[in-house]
């Protein structure tokens, strides 16, 4: 691993100077399915927004709702008839839950329910850096992290840590 | 219906990279994207929100990906879109970038694409939260 260079200020001296990073994007091979996967298993809001497509947000940003007027970035799904380019662990989405004893809970009930949404491995949660998280992987190649984090290190509070390595 | 499991966030993305600094240069100084190294073998970014996208490092070359896997980044009008475009064209080189596709157009916004040292595929436009947030208003298109 090549080490430390100068720390420049993105946004300010930066050649682009982006809003957000708003959107990641992902393929299914049954839309359906993969939608069931994402409201049913993950608990995550989707809409269908394009014949062969459809977005995902965290739940609780419509009207009324607990995350109402904050921002959040989405996930777009699209049809393909077969994966080109799978994809491994290295390459997942993560979601966080609150404590240790619900991604505990999230694996034995995922766990359950496999075939049911086609899910291919289902991997025991243990602790790896800084999180307590299991893994699995759904018919698509598309991998997805179930992760716990202490309050001192969810990804907002190490931004305010800065560097450590 | 009760999901199986209720997270509180959608919280992170990743990417791989080969050479840690080499590749932050990259997300810093053109991307413009915030960057810290809390692990030796991980740097996590973002911009605009509580998400991340975690860059893991791995020997060798990072897997091959396809545009169809990709982060978007919003800058703020076409304008920017297009002097982006531009500026990705003339320091292609000085980043290591390994394509850049041409501009499009749809629906008003403006965008290209960008493979970067990495191999991990960039999306820059002009799209809005409010884009998102019209699409999930409006709920499920006809079927």
């Amino acid at each position: 691993m090549s080490e430390t260079l100068e720390k420049t200020q993105p946004g300010k001296t930066s050649v682009l100077k982006p809003v957000s990073l708003i959107r990641g994007t992902m393929v299914s091979t049954d839309l359906a399915l993969t939608r069931r996967l994402c409201e049913e298993v993950i608990g995550l809001e989707c809409v269908q927004h394009e014949p062969d497509a459809f977005l995902v947000r965290e739940s609780g940003h419509q009207k009324g709702g607990k995350h109402e007027g904050k921002p959040y970035w989405v996930l777009e799904v699209r049809q393909v008839d077969e994966v080109a380019n799978p994809q491994e662990m290295l390459n997942h989405w993560g979601v966080e839950l609150s404590s240790q004893a619900d991604v505990d809970r999230a694996y034995e009930t995922i766990a359950e329910h496999a075939d049911e949404y086609e899910l291919g491995r289902v991997q025991k949660p243990r602790f790896r850096n800084n999180s307590y998280a299991f893994y699995f992987v759904d018919k698509d190649t598309n991998w997805w992290e179930m992760e716990y984090r202490e309050p001192d290190l969810v990804y907002e509070a190490l931004r305010l840590k800065g560097d450590q390595a | 219906m009760k999901p199986l499991v209720t997270p509180h966030l959608l919280s992170h993305g990743t990417v791989e990279c080969q050479d840690m600094a080499k590749t932050r240069r990259f997300y810093e100084e053109f991307l413009g994207i915030d960057v810290i190294r809390p692990l030796p073998e991980a740097q996590y970014m973002w911009r605009g929100g509580a998400w991340t996208v975690v860059c893991v490092h791995v020997d060798g070359e990072p897997k091959e990906q396809g545009p169809e896997n990709r982060f978007e980044l919003a800058l703020a009008s076409a304008s920017d879109v297009k002097a982006a475009h531009a500026a990705a064209l003339a320091q292609k080189s000085a980043f290591d970038m390994k394509k850049v596709t041409d501009l499009s157009e749809r629906n008003g916004i403006v965008s290209f694409m960008i493979q970067d040292l990495d191999n991990a595929w960039w999306e820059i436009s002009n799209v809005t939260l409010k884009h998102y947030d019209d699409l999930f208003e409006k709920g499920d298109i006809a079927a």
